[in-house]
């Protein structure tokens, strides 16, 4: 069963010489952002001979011309979906926290008024995980945090997602990264072997259902200073891209950054912000000034 | 829940006085919102040329991609003779998102007699969604005079080339023989589309 299994989808490998696979990861990593090396081609194959076989296309030859020259892009749509993985745990890609407490804190905390709110906005937030993620790395590392009001909005489009945000259970999978004494800290063991989040945290931060796109849902963000956008944009085409980030331009207070995820770029989408490098990071930054 | 209510679409005279408003962000709001309205396609394109601020323009670029026509393509291919460069490349990265309403323009800026503005419209072709584009870019390699024009096709045909084109750059190959710049392109661009 096994075995014939294995074949089957051996079968259906695109057979992809390494040259077309390196000119097909670069068309992917210009329409998607998504990189990939070497050594995920066997990933990269098994994909895209799904697709081939839903197409209905004779070979990655014509998949690929079908790909790049189809007007509507409905089928790299449905590619980049194939191509990407929803996981998340706590603390994914933490030195975007780091530079966040290290960094971009401390300059925002430069221009505030006392007392006035710092805002920070996750989107998506998906089961909670970056939004609580933030709010222990301030709480931990900003030699700052009990000095300023700091506002954390979490907003997902599917409230079933929101919802366990919400009630903040992880698995012991998702806390991987999450050491013992902050386990101990924030997390109350359940029987069943989960953990939730205290509810101070639960409490302190602002879950929302918004569908990036309808600016009625995202018109009342405004005056954020970080944005916390990762993983999101490369399911969406060019043009949604492009209007993503023009609502978070006008959602960020002067000066406000927003934080893509590792494999995303801002140069491919806008030029409105500037690029700003914090450590291992680059983050993007509306001018303080806005013409 | 999220709404399925339409988003509310506000009154084209009063977007088209925003549009001149003093406040960027309010500019920004007028332009976004027009998209809504067919009708605004040439007044925002009006706007863009006097337009100054590039979230602005970022946003009635946006705007256009959504109500993109040949007229509006017709309107944005005027830009690529811009010398102001950041809404010359915004014009490029606008038209190749529009490939059907570029494409009836194409053949006249590819004959352009300014080869900045054949280089352009290369660059436009390169990363055109257009079944065509690669037939258009083997026109230019076999037609163009000019040596960064035909080296501006050659770069594009190395992504979006297929075997049909190999003739036309073995053609260009000898056309510039001797010349270490274009052979060394031509043969790389030769190599990616073998697959070699």
């Amino acid at each position: 069963m096994a075995a014939s299994t294995a074949a089957r989808l051996k079968d259906q490998s695109p057979a992809m010489t390494d040259e077309e696979y390196a000119k097909f990861c670069e068309f992917f990593y210009r329409k998607s952002g998504i990189q990939f090396q070497a050594g995920k081609k066997y990933f990269v194959e098994r994909r895209i001979a799904d697709r081939i076989e839903k197409t209905g296309a004779e070979s990655f030859r014509d998949y690929f011309t079908m790909v790049r020259f189809q007007t509507t892009g409905e089928e790299l749509q449905l590619l980049v979906n194939a191509m990407t993985v929803n996981e998340t745990y706590f603390f994914r890609e933490d030195y975007q926290f780091d530079a966040l407490v290290d960094a971009i804190l401390p300059e925002i905390a430069r221009t505030k008024r006392p007392k006035e709110p710092i805002r920070i906005w996750s989107i998506p937030c998906s089961s909670g995980e970056e939004p609580y993620s933030i709010a222990i790395s301030i709480l931990e590392r900003w030699s700052q945090a009990d000095t300023w009001d700091i506002e954390i909005s979490a907003s997902d489009i599917d409230s079933k997602i929101l919802h366990a945000a919400r009630t903040g259970m992880f698995s012991e999978r998702s806390l991987s990264r999450v050491s013992a004494p902050l386990r101990s800290k924030y997390f109350i063991p359940r029987p069943d072997g989960n953990f939730q989040i205290c509810d101070e945290l639960r409490e302190s931060i602002d879950f929302s259902l918004v569908n990036v796109i309808d600016s009625l849902q995202t018109h009342r963000f405004r005056n954020i200073d970080v944005i916390f956008c990762r993983n999101l944009l490369i399911y969406f085409d060019d043009v949604g891209r492009r209007e993503t980030v023009e609502m978070f331009f006008d959602a960020l207070g002067p000066g406000g950054f927003v934080c893509l995820g590792h494999s995303e770029s801002m140069s491919r989408m806008s030029s409105i912000f500037l690029p700003r490098k914090f450590g291992e990071t680059i983050v993007y930054q509306k001018p303080l000034s806005v013409e | 829940m999220l709404t399925t209510a339409e988003t509310p679409v506000r009154d084209l005279a009063a977007l088209l006085d925003d549009l001149s408003a003093a406040e960027p962000s309010v500019r920004r709001a007028a332009a976004r919102d027009l998209a809504a309205h067919p009708e605004a396609a040439m007044p925002a394109c009006d706007r863009l040329e006097i337009e100054a601020s590039p979230s602005v323009r970022a946003v009635l670029l946006t705007t256009l991609i959504h109500l993109q026509s040949p007229a509006v393509a017709v309107r944005l291919a005027a830009h690529l003779r811009s010398e102001d460069v950041p809404l010359r490349n915004a014009a490029i990265e606008a038209l190749q998102e529009m490939p059907d309403a570029i494409a009836p323009h194409l053949q006249d800026l590819l004959a352009d007699e300014d080869s900045d503005v054949r280089i352009f419209a290369v660059n436009i072709l390169g990363a055109l969604r257009h079944a065509q584009a690669p037939e258009w870019l083997a026109e230019v390699v076999r037609s163009d005079p000019h040596i960064n024009v035909c080296a501006a096709a050659v770069d594009a045909l190395a992504e979006i080339g297929s075997l049909e084109t190999l003739i036309d750059l073995e053609n260009l190959r000898r056309r510039y023989d001797g010349n270490a710049f274009m052979e060394f392109a031509i043969d790389a661009a030769m190599r990616r589309i073998e697959g070699q």
